[in-house]
């Protein structure tokens, strides 16, 4: 294939390559006439003769590529014929119902599906240039058996075979959240075979991506909230959004195929949704004060998935890096400490007591920032039709605000994924957390009783003087009448 | 002056006669201070919807918020028509009258015993209002302090919460919003009883509504 693709490619650019050194030659040629005088005449004539030359050039090269690229196809034909006689062979036998007993007591299925596969791109691919270990040694029989400790383990081991063909989707995949589980060990991650049948693989394109495949198959409750949600239903009901052009979003849209991250991390969520919103900015600037700030800190779901439970989430940032503090590989299992620092809070300021538990080193610089978001992965996506908006302001900017949200600490995990924990309310109203989490301030919610008795005195004051001073006089002239009476 | 006529002798005369009078206040001044006083109030009642949304009903606080900013800027320009106009005039002689410190004390001491004590007696004001000299030392010093140290302050805090954004450095300097809308608040807590007081104050010139009518017009009835 690949040389198929470079020779067409060379052949392709010949004739322009010629054309192309006819043309200097005939610029150069017109140069040399202009600056030596010489009459016009002479220097067509030697325009010309150096288009003819080309002209020659061009077909003797254009006849010689031809007799290559029909030798290459050829070798090509030929191959393919090999491999495909080869893997029929295998399919003799693995066409039918067979299983394997694995290690683990469980019956693998060793059964390929023939049409699908021969007709499928992998079909010109021989079996054995995936099935390594059945090239190597002879097929495995009585006395030369294979052993395979599970089902999944044999796919993460020949997910490996994908990165030969596919290496800039493997690159991208081993970026991945995905990839990072799979390492972990984690028994439900994907690896390439869970998405992609390798025997009987689709161009994405054919994918039935309104049935949520292959991502429901793990995410299913993300999937429903999705399906119930404006996107969901848009790309249900007509594939487009108010008949634009531009297609309702599927999982993949925002969440990436291979690269998949965790959205929910940094600025990155509200930087998909504007992929798409590009006048978000704009919209929000025309009713909503401060809509810089808002779009800063609070995130699109919190007002655009009405009825989703909000909380005021605490996370450390790297100042330096200017991203979210993560994890590193290896630390200390994380849940505990998390859990630990999440319930301690509620007395002191959690970056004091994250630092000296988590042990951060004190040379970063680190601060807590703090975001409104919704409390789960499900809600993020419950994101209903722009009408149903949270526009009441008094959701969060009422007094006594800080004391009804709910508080979770999250952190980025090793392998990217965000992790939260609730933490106690009272952490919002803590003195020791007041500079920490100072950045995070709603207008009228954030009482201060020392303000309040200031006003009532100032109030007081205000009434008190003229009345006061009123009746003072009266008085004082009274007492004088009386006097001089 | 003795023979002009006065408001008990005749009242017409007194009206149409503006020999008696002096003009105090020129009409930017007279323009500046109601169109401030009408801002101050609808800055005092929105930020107070603001701050306290859950105990009144008036309107909601998107609509507070809105009014309380652009109310803001109009008392922000017009603060403009004040400041504009002292610089570039020399009723500024107002605010200094004489550079002397021991005059000054002096006669902000007579002028705190007058309104505590004189005043009921019948006594007249120590300070004569007079057109370049219109300020007794007690306004002069509080008007100077409201009107170039809390009233810049109070625009700077609020413009900074007007757009956390834009300001986001200048925020961060002064050690967060937290801080920032406390200063502004403090200053609305000093506004508060500073109007209600202005006003009752207002009342106790030569007669209740000596000053007030000298606010309108411009001219004060020379006593």
């Amino acid at each position: 294939m690949l040389v198929r693709n470079f020779k067409g490619n060379t052949r392709a650019a010949l004739p322009v390559f010629i054309m192309l050194i006819a043309f200097c030659m005939l610029s150069g040629g017109a140069v040399y006439a202009a600056q030596a005088e010489q009459p016009a005449a002479n220097a067509k004539a030697a325009a010309v003769e150096a288009q003819e030359e080309a002209k020659t050039g061009a077909e003797a090269n254009a006849a010689v590529t031809a007799e290559e690229d029909e030798a290459a196809k050829d070798a090509v034909a030929a191959r393919l014929e090999e491999i495909q006689k080869k893997n029929k062979r295998c399919l003799m036998c693995h066409s039918r119902e067979k299983t394997k007993l694995l290690e683990n007591g469980k019956e693998m299925s060793l059964q390929v599906p023939k049409e699908a596969y021969l007709d499928s791109a992998h079909g010109a691919i021989s079996c054995v240039s995936c099935h390594k270990a059945i090239g190597k040694i002879k097929h495995p029989s009585k006395s030369t058996n294979i052993s395979i400790a599970s089902e999944r383990e044999f796919s993460v081991e020949l997910n490996e075979s994908c990165r030969k063909c596919h290496l800039q989707k493997y690159k991208q995949y081993k970026g991945s959240v995905h990839y990072a589980l799979v390492q972990q060990g984690n028994e439900k991650a994907p690896v390439c075979s869970s998405c992609h049948n390798p025997h009987a693989p689709v161009s994405m394109a054919n994918f039935q991506a309104e049935t949520g495949l292959p991502c429901k198959n793990c995410h299913e409750n993300i999937y429903n909230a999705y399906t119930a949600s404006v996107h969901g239903q848009a790309r249900l009901h007509g594939n487009t959004i108010r008949d634009s052009h531009i297609q309702a979003p599927i999982c993949s849209d925002c969440h990436h195929s291979h690269e998949i991250t965790a959205l929910a991390i940094g600025d990155v969520l509200r930087t998909t949704c504007i992929a798409c919103h590009e006048n978000v900015t704009l919209l929000h600037n025309q009713w909503l004060p401060n809509a810089g700030t808002h779009l800063d800190i609070v995130s699109c779901a919190v007002c655009h998935a009405p009825f989703a439970k909000r909380t005021f989430d605490l996370h450390l940032y790297d100042n330096t890096a200017g991203v979210p503090l993560a994890m590193k590989e290896g630390d200390a299992p994380i849940q505990e400490q998390l859990q630990a620092i999440a319930s301690e809070g509620g007395t002191g300021d959690p970056l004091e007591i994250w630092k000296s538990r988590y042990g951060v080193d004190k040379a970063v610089d680190i601060s807590l920032r703090s975001r409104m978001e919704v409390m789960s992965g499900v809600a993020a996506h419950q994101i209903a039709s722009k009408s149903f908006a949270v526009r009441t302001c008094e959701s969060c900017h009422e007094p006594g605000w800080r004391q009804k949200q709910n508080v979770t600490l999250t952190i980025t995990t090793p392998e990217g994924m965000k992790q939260s924990f609730e933490a106690d309310r009272e952490v919002l109203s803590s003195v020791k957390a007041a500079e920490s989490i100072s950045d995070f301030y709603a207008l009228g919610g954030n009482p201060n009783k020392i303000l309040d008795i200031l006003l009532l005195l100032s109030l007081a004051a205000g009434i008190a003087v003229p009345i006061g001073h009123f009746t003072l006089g009266k008085m004082i002239r009274e007492y004088m009448e009386r006097g001089e009476r | 002056m003795s023979s002009m006529p006065t408001e008990q002798t005749n009242p017409e005369a007194w009206l149409k006669t503006k020999d008696s009078e002096l003009y105090i206040n020129p009409l930017p001044v007279r323009i500046w201070h109601w169109l401030n006083a009408l801002g101050f109030v609808a800055l005092i009642l929105t930020g107070t919807h603001i701050r306290y949304q859950d105990k009144f009903n008036l309107m909601t606080f998107e609509t507070a918020v809105k009014t309380h900013n652009w109310v803001a800027f109009a008392v922000m320009a017009n603060y403009l028509v004040w400041l504009g106009f002292y610089l570039f005039s020399d009723r500024i002689t107002n605010y200094h009258p004489e550079l002397n410190m021991k005059k000054f004390f002096d006669k902000a001491f007579a002028q705190i015993m007058y309104y505590s004590y004189g005043i009921f007696k019948g006594e007249k004001s120590p300070h004569k209002v007079v057109p370049y000299d219109k300020f007794n030392p007690m306004q002069s010093i509080t008007y100077q302090i409201v009107m170039l140290l809390v009233v810049p302050i109070q625009f700077a805090t609020g413009l900074m919460m007007w757009d956390v954004k834009r300001f986001e450095g200048v925020i961060a300097m002064l050690g967060g919003l937290e801080v920032v809308n406390t200063i502004h608040v403090l200053i609305y807590i000093f506004f508060v009883s500073f109007t209600m007081i202005h006003a009752y104050m207002g009342a106790l010139g030569h007669t209740p509504v000596t000053h007030f009518r000298e606010m309108f017009t411009g001219y004060e009835e020379e006593h």
